[in-house]
């Protein structure tokens, strides 16, 4: 198909997301920066808001949570996506269900049934009692430790369906060539089988990494008081504070950042590759 | 054999009544063979011959159901592929993506842990061989067809292993680059004096390549034997048929005499031919004649028909005639395209004769 | 060829009447309808009056209460745009009052009020630009099996008190719209009536003493009942309301109400509103001591009209005064003050939180 057709079968979608997307972020950064506030004093904004200490640890705990959450998501997708990729029939079923059907369930639920686990009287705290393991409960639930569960409960799918596609990408006459050239099965692993799913793993890490420093719900629920994402001090701007200002300067910091990382996965992740064209 | 054995002689391997199942169906029964040492051996055959499936059991890809593998000796059955030592070339090159010219050919040499020092000059001479020095810092995506079968070729014989499988190597070239790159295959395995286990479902490569080959038909060897032998004495009708054309002409034996039979074709002629083993007469068999055998007048040899010239084909080379001799019997004949040479025209009538030395009497 | 054409004009001279008359027909259904667009909490608090107020009202006036979520900031972003949609505002008093800083409210005609004499509408909440519907307050919620009733603190400064009263406790936290800053100062030995205008330094002071028994400040309802519920906490600053859900649920829950805090529900009328008449009317419907007693005996919330006192739920009562919890032992929540201070205090919780 000539490519300008493709493009012309993509105009509703371009037009609805400039609709119900781009025109009202457009409308919100200009009316809260330039006409509600003076636009000489953007520049005092950007730096009170951006350069104020709520602001820098926001920033540093963001990176910090998504980070761990990424860096957890790897190591628990990458055994996972591999064995999806290795097997079919009802064990391929039953892991893609188990991955998949969470995804359905409202992140709301989900970080709930996490509380009910995490809990100072929750079901792991009463188990280890119940074996006598503990005498007091283990601080399982507000703190990092929790938020980095719960957040990499919920993105979890999202690295496994990148991995596995890179990982079904890979064509398997090459680990049998390199098993025949004499390689163990941890050299063919370390020099064949994980550089070509490299692609898999960088658009997998990238993508967690973006979802995460957007995060909210999950933060807000299972976090301590101190643990507080730039979306948390974005949503307590806007919805408690009124200061939309602020929330705008705070959002528009998030998007330039989230819009940098999503150039730097399409540069990584070969959109020819994807589309399966080479 | 046309090969120079390896200084000390290795690469013989034998396989002794190789067999795989899948379900119900033996994709490869009973496969015995003997290959010597520094012999080009190729397994022809139809796809779902079981000839890749030999050479997957060959390489330990693929793990047989009955019979043993040995190679100079040794039993391999139970090895794994990456402790047997054998090169391979797949199909489709099996290049990594992720390596370049350089590392791809490395990589069997750093499978066995040989020193940085050692390596750099084997993988340059093995790039030499193939005629890609400078291409050592090229990836895969940068290459052509035929270079990186190259690579593949080097990969395959840069840790000198004494037997290198070929699967269908050439499959995937065009026809003139597929020429050019036989030559050079027969031309390094002559050099390295390697044997090579060689898959492929082109005769013609069979035949210019091969020291040996093997027929395989259903999971069986049909026939093993030089290509000059295989092709002039064929032992039944489907070797006879996949090497090359042949005529195939039905009848029962009339008599039998010496290594020879009469054999008489449905319009009473008799026609003779050389047989292998004893015939009894009264048996349906078939006369078996390559075309260019075949010739059109009285000059051929004692074997007659006579016919109609039902059409006629230039096959650059040679001039492809088919006469139609009645009771469904056509005729092929294969003669040298010699320019001002005279053809009878279509529908004219004519006698075709060839020599009983050149046909053979074949059963089934 | 000819036919096409013929059939061709003949749908369009029956299409294009009938598409211009399309926008008329639903304005005119709508009309007749009378539907009135409320902005309400939404959940539980809808089913209960959806059942005691909204049928019948629709049933006595034809017109249909159509709930509508909304936060307040996306009340205020709408009335910046010019693209209200929303009659009645049915929320917290403090978020009308950010509401009415904006201009968006209309003046509670309490004059052409029918079924409620504003004279008995308690007077706190009875104002210029909206009126209350209800109230309930923050109240010291305890969890009864790590604190049977009577053992439980009984005063602010008690609940402070984490060597007399050990466990983890969990108050408001900014997100939920206010962090306890009175009830931190009332702990710290401010006299109720002495709370406003509320000193932030102290305050946070008295917040920075409590918090190592804070494992988690709550940001929603749902949140405080559920942590007192499963002993999360066994001590919460926490909305009564939520409290009675609790306990009705069979949770071993139970508020304290000594020193309680007084918020309201309140209603708003959108400025310029086509439906003025039926809005005031819905409003005045509400406050009636008949309306009032039979939602919130159902609802288990304190009225605003004071002839419903009589009819409000038990538990709700001082038996002492035979006044509700608030008016017996409660000091009034100054919306004013918070609506002038409540980005200054959102910036020194952040700063606070960190440390």
């Amino acid at each position: 198909m000539k490519p300008h057709r493709t493009t012309l079968l993509m105009l509703p979608a371009f037009a609805m997301l400039g609709c119900i997307f781009l025109a009202p972020l457009a409308w919100f950064f200009v009316h809260t920066l330039l006409i509600d506030s003076d636009p000489s004093d953007l520049r005092d904004q950007l730096v009170a808001v951006l350069a104020s200490r709520a602001m820098l640890r926001a920033i540093v705990t963001t990176n910090w949570i998504s980070l761990l959450v990424t860096v957890t998501v790897l190591l628990l997708g990458y055994p996972i996506a591999y064995y999806l990729a290795n097997r079919r029939g009802f064990r391929f079923t039953l892991v893609v269900f188990c991955v998949i059907v969470p995804y359905f369930t409202s992140i709301i639920v989900r970080t709930y049934s996490w509380m009910v686990l995490l809990g100072r009287e929750g079901l792991i705290n009463q188990a280890l009692r119940d074996l006598h393991l503990i005498s007091d409960p283990l601080p399982l639930l507000y703190n990092q430790f929790s938020i980095v569960i719960g957040m990499t409960y919920v993105l979890l799918p999202y690295m496994v369906l990148t991995l596995f596609a890179a990982m079904k990408g890979i064509d398997r006459n090459l680990l049998l060539a390199a098993r025949g050239m004499g390689a163990s099965g941890p050299m063919i692993f370390r020099r064949v089988y994980l550089p070509l799913s490299r692609h898999g793993v960088i658009s997998g890490a990238l993508i967690v990494f973006i979802l995460s420093i957007g995060f909210f719900i999950t933060p807000a629920l299972m976090g301590g008081p101190s643990d507080v994402m730039v979306a948390m001090l974005i949503e307590r701007s806007v919805e408690i504070t009124l200061d939309w200002p602020g929330a705008a300067v705070m959002s528009l910091f998030l998007l330039s950042v989230t819009l940098l990382l999503y150039a730097v996965y399409y540069r990584v992740t070969d959109v020819r590759r994807l589309m399966g064209t080479v | 054999m046309n090969g120079a054995p390896l200084p000390d002689g290795k690469g013989a391997l034998d396989l002794d009544g190789l067999t795989k199942r899948y379900g119900e169906e033996r994709v490869v029964d009973a496969v015995s063979l003997g290959i010597r040492a520094g012999e080009f051996f190729s397994l022809l055959g139809p796809s779902g011959s079981g000839k890749t499936t030999t050479l997957m059991m060959i390489a330990g890809f693929v793990a047989p159901d009955g019979g043993a593998i040995r190679v100079d000796g040794a039993d391999l059955t139970r090895v794994p592929p990456q402790r047997r030592g054998l090169g391979m070339v797949f199909q489709n090159y099996a290049i990594f993506p992720h390596l370049n010219v350089f590392e791809n050919v490395a990589f069997p040499l750093r499978a066995r842990r040989v020193t940085e020092a050692e390596l750099r000059p084997r993988v340059q001479a093995a790039l030499a061989l193939v005629r890609l020095e400078r291409f050592a810092e090229r990836f895969a995506r940068q290459l052509s067809g035929g270079q990186q079968q190259r690579v593949a070729i080097a990969r395959a014989i840069v840790f000198h292993p004494p037997i290198v499988l070929m699967d269908e190597p050439l499959g995937a070239l065009d026809k003139n680059l597929r020429y050019d790159m036989q030559v050079e295959i027969k031309d390094i395995q002559r050099r390295l004096g390697m044997t090579v286990i060689y898959v492929t479902h082109d005769q013609e490569e069979a035949v210019n390549m091969s020291d040996r080959l093997a027929i395989m038909n259903h999971g069986r060897i049909e026939q093993v034997g030089p290509p000059g032998d295989v092709y002039q004495r064929p032992h039944n009708a489907f070797v006879a048929r996949f090497l090359g054309e042949a005529n195939l002409i039905a009848g029962t034996i009339d008599r039998v005499h010496a290594g020879e039979a009469a054999l008489r074709t449905e319009d009473g002629t008799l026609l003779r031919g050389s047989i292998d083993g004893p015939l009894e007469a009264g048996r349906a068999a078939a006369l078996f004649v390559r075309p260019e055998q075949l010739a059109l007048g009285d000059g051929g040899g004692e074997n007659r028909m006579h016919g109609t010239v039902a059409r006629r084909s230039f096959l650059g080379s040679t001039v492809r005639t088919q006469v139609d001799s009645g009771r469904g019997v056509h005729l092929l004949i294969d003669m040298i395209n010699a320019g001002a040479m005279r053809m009878p025209e279509p529908g004219s009538a004519v006698t075709v004769s060839w020599s009983p030395a050149c046909s053979r009497i074949l059963i089934g | 060829m000819g036919t096409v054409m013929s059939t061709r004009r003949g749908l369009l001279r029956g299409a294009v009447p009938a598409a211009l008359a399309a926008p008329m027909l639903w304005t005119r259904r709508a009309a007749a309808a009378q539907q009135l667009m409320v902005r309400t909490p939404g959940g539980a608090f809808d089913e209960v009056k959806k059942r005691t107020v909204y049928a019948p009202f629709q049933e006595m006036t034809g017109i249909e209460i159509v709930p509508v979520p909304s936060t307040a900031a996306k009340l205020l972003a709408m009335f910046k745009a010019g693209q209200v949609d929303i009659d009645v505002i049915d929320t917290g008093d403090d978020s009308l009052l950010d509401l009415e800083h904006a201009g968006a409210l209309e003046a509670i005609p309490y004059k052409d009020f029918k079924y409620t004499n504003p004279d008995d509408i308690d007077p706190s909440v009875r104002m210029e630009h909206q009126v209350g519907s209800f109230v309930y307050a923050f109240v010291n919620g305890f969890n009864t099996t790590v604190y049977p009733v009577g053992k439980e603190p009984k005063t602010w400064a008690e609940f402070w008190d984490i060597k007399a009263f050990p466990g983890p406790r969990t108050l408001a936290d900014m997100a939920s719209g206010a962090p306890n800053l009175e009830i931190a100062l009332i702990a710290d030995g401010v006299p109720m009536d002495k709370v406003y205008p509320i000193d932030i330094e102290r305050a946070f002071r008295s917040l920075s003493r409590i918090r190592p028994a804070v494992p988690k400040f709550w940001d929603t309802g749902a949140l405080s009942a559920q942590m007192l519920s499963n002993r999360e906490a066994v001590l919460a600053v926490i909305w009564n309301t939520r409290v009675q859900v609790a306990a009705a649920g069979g949770a071993p829950v139970a508020p304290q109400w000594n020193q309680n805090q007084v918020l309201a529900q309140a209603y708003g009328i959108t400025k310029g509103t086509p439906k003025l008449d039926a809005g005031v009317r819905f409003i005045d419907y509400s406050l009636s001591p008949a309306v009032q007693a039979r939602w919130l005996g159902a609802y288990k919330a304190i009225p605003v009209n004071q002839q419903a006192y009589a009819h409000t739920a038990p538990e709700l009562m001082d038996p002492q005064t035979n006044l509700p919890w608030t008016r017996s032992k409660g000091f009034r929540n100054d919306i004013r003050w918070w609506s002038a201070n409540r980005a200054k205090v959102g910036a020194h919780w952040n700063r606070w939180v960190l440390q």
